[in-house]
């Protein structure tokens, strides 16, 4: 790829919108730039940048899981569901990971061996897991957990970083590596691009295909406990809603909703670009409802303008010949 | 015009210590960049505190603009979180917090307090009080309890009978604390005949509210009244009696803005109802907050101070949490057709 393809890119316009962001806050807050404010940009969407990054190998796989957020609540209220029944709470944790686990694998089955539209099954998960979730608290708010819970969602454990970050630069490093260095990120691609040639040139789809569902429930539970620990309370409609921001950050990052394309530099500055104009506009003292527009623009832009330089270039190419 | 319930402002006088600091008085003109931190925004009550807060500053000349600044509802725990940090980061000097997260948000709160952040909170308060400086408590809990099983016995009559609770989200402290304090009335041989039968939530939604309201009246043929000690909840159970021609049957009561309860009071759905001023609330907390951040006086109990247009307050502990401080302002207003018009202007 020559230098100016690159500048072309997805990734090369994202780049250049982190700059000019970065730019703009830079200049508009002088408490922007300070470790403790960038540790905060990263902690306060921790939980749903950490499940981002499954979602870019469903998605890149043609695949998508609705049911993350949902997950989320799961778990979490599957851990305090039995710390409030008197199990220690390690074992609620693992609870609560199974539970995220045995999620994915429902979805998993359906989607790969029944061959049900992953849309329609994980929004099943999507009311069927937040049920779950909600009947196992109530509606009650459980807390009081032991001291070190609350420190593992809270403070830092490496230099600055908390445990969600370190858990998150991991994973970042492990997708990044999985998807663009391996066999099985190969595959995921191939798959996303066309399942049957995949399955006719002896592709084992399905088995791929659960476990990513599985690994992306998994992630959740991680996630939704990590969050949990966060809080230091859970209740039933804990990361509710977050399904959609979720999924907004992986199309951002240029990840083709029908498969077959995208990369884990994209999300990663997909990633940074949302965070960086949140936290400026949240540094900026721009209120709740006009961050949401606000992002919201930056969305359809992004769906709008290179669609519409597709159509443009279509048209020039057709009165050329 | 207001039927006062007498018994609050009783209570305010008891709360006097003996032998107190001096009263204190604010020192106008000094910069103090504050945040005014609702549940979240477009309900109305809010805008008013806002408004009484705004007048406040004006009174005490602050140069630094006031930030109103609060979550989309459907994000309202993280949206608060993330709001107060960013205070924090910007080094804002004191925030005024309407908390919609019970103690989920007490780790932020308690970041920003230690970096020296005064933590006002008020309309609804931190269950533990970790990390706040002090409530502002709009009436006292426990009255709030009595008003809303006296204003269920006079719209039931003597017979009595069913009745249900819509209130706000489950970790909504103010809603929970006075349900509390309403069942606790309840075991009063007086409200013997009066029963209740379910508790949901609406979570401060309307349409949620309003299918709450429906579902009660479905799950229970015997109901005789809705009790919403949310303003949301409240024209939210109106309407939907209203809209299904309920009226007769089911009467809905609760707290609400007179504003927007005038009609459904008039056509009879919602006989009686109760608020106090969020204007007055407002104006109160910015210069409690104001005071405390200046220096002016200190969070701690038996401190007297001057709050302007309203007169003088004492934080005292409060008797409605196990730990914290207050300041309450009280008293209530119970509206009905007498008054509500009025009150609506």
């Amino acid at each position: 790829m020559t230098a100016l393809a690159r500048l072309k890119s997805w990734e090369g316009l994202l780049l250049a919108l982190l700059i000019v962001i970065v730019a703009a806050n830079l200049a508009n807050s002088p408490y922007y730039f300070g470790i403790g404010n960038i540790v905060n940009l990263f902690q306060l969407s921790i939980e749903k940048i950490i499940v981002a990054l499954m979602m870019t190998l469903v998605i890149v796989n043609a695949e998508i899981d609705l049911s993350v957020a949902s997950v989320m609540g799961l778990a979490a209220c599957m851990m305090a569901f039995l710390f409030q029944l008197g199990v220690p709470l390690p074992l609620g944790i693992l609870a609560g990971l199974a539970a995220g686990a045995v999620a994915g694998l429902i979805n998993g089955f359906w989607v790969a061996y029944v061959g049900l539209p992953s849309l329609a099954v994980t929004l099943a998960g999507l009311i069927g897991f937040r049920g779950v979730a909600r009947i196992l608290v109530e509606d009650r708010s459980i807390g009081n957990y032991p001291g070190w819970f609350n420190v593992m969602g809270q403070q830092s454990v490496l230099g600055p970083l908390t445990l969600s970050i370190v858990v998150f630069i991991i994973l970042f490093a492990v997708v990044a590596v999985v998807l663009h260095r391996s066999a099985v990120g190969r595959l995921v691609y191939v798959i996303g691009n066309n399942q049957l040639a995949a399955r006719y040139s002896g592709v084992r789809v399905a088995r791929l295909k659960l476990a990513l569902f599985a690994a992306s429930g998994t992630v959740a539970a991680l996630a939704g406990i990590l969050y949990a620990a966060r809080l230091g309370s859970v209740r039933g409609d804990l990361a509710q809603g977050f399904e959609l921001d979720i999924i907004t950050i992986v199309l951002l990052g240029g990840v083709s909703i029908f498969g077959g394309s995208g990369s884990i530099a994209g999300v990663g500055l997909s990633i940074l670009v949302i965070l960086n104009l949140r936290n400026g506009m949240g540094l900026a003292n721009v209120t709740g409802n006009t961050q949401t527009s606000v992002i919201g623009a930056l969305l359809i832009a992004s769906v709008l303008v290179p669609n519409m330089a597709q159509m443009i270039t279509n048209k020039w190419r057709g009165r050329e010949t | 015009m207001k039927r006062l319930v007498a018994t609050t402002t009783a209570l305010a006088m008891l709360a006097l210590p003996t032998g107190a600091l001096a009263q204190a008085m604010a020192k106008p003109g000094q910069a103090v960049s504050m945040v005014l931190l609702p549940k979240f925004l477009g309900i109305s009550v809010f805008d008013q505190a806002h408004n009484g807060a705004v007048e406040a500053a004006k009174e005490l000349q602050n140069p630094t603009e006031l930030q109103f600044l609060g979550p989309t509802p459907e994000n309202s725990v993280a949206g608060q979180i993330e709001i107060v940090t960013n205070a924090a980061t910007q080094g804002v000097n004191a925030i005024m917090i309407s908390n919609n997260s019970g103690d989920q948000i007490v780790p932020a709160v308690k970041a920003a307090h230690d970096k020296g952040m005064t933590v006002v909170t008020w309309d609804s308060p931190i269950p533990s009080a970790e990390g706040e400086d002090v409530f502002v408590a709009q009436v006292d809990f426990a009255e709030t309890g009595k008003v809303m099983a006296d204003m269920t016995l006079d719209i039931l009559g003597a017979d009595g009978g069913e009745f249900a609770i819509l209130s706000a989200s489950p970790d909504a402290s103010n809603q929970n604390a006075w349900i509390a304090a309403m069942e606790e009335v309840l075991k009063d041989p007086k409200y013997a005949k009066l029963k209740q039968v379910d508790l949901v939530y609406g979570n401060d939604q309307s349409e949620e509210s309003y299918n709450q309201a429906l579902a009660l009246v479905d799950k229970h043929p015997d109901l005789k009244l809705i009790m919403a000690p949310t303003t949301v909840g409240i024209a939210a159970a109106s309407k939907a009696m209203l809209d299904e021609g309920l009226c007769d049957k089911v009467k809905v009561s609760g707290l609400g803005l007179p504003s927007e309860m005038v009609a459904y009071t008039m056509n009879g759905c919602a006989p009686q109802f109760a608020l106090w001023s969020f204007t007055d609330l407002g104006y109160l907390t910015y210069y409690t907050a104001y005071m405390l951040a200046t220096g002016a006086m200190k969070a701690e109990e038996g401190q007297q101070f001057n709050a302007g247009r309203m007169g003088d307050y004492t934080i005292t502990k409060d008797p409605t949490r196990d730990a914290g401080l207050r300041v309450l302002m009280g008293p209530f207003s119970v509206y009905d057709k007498s008054n509500v018009e009025a009150a609506a202007k």
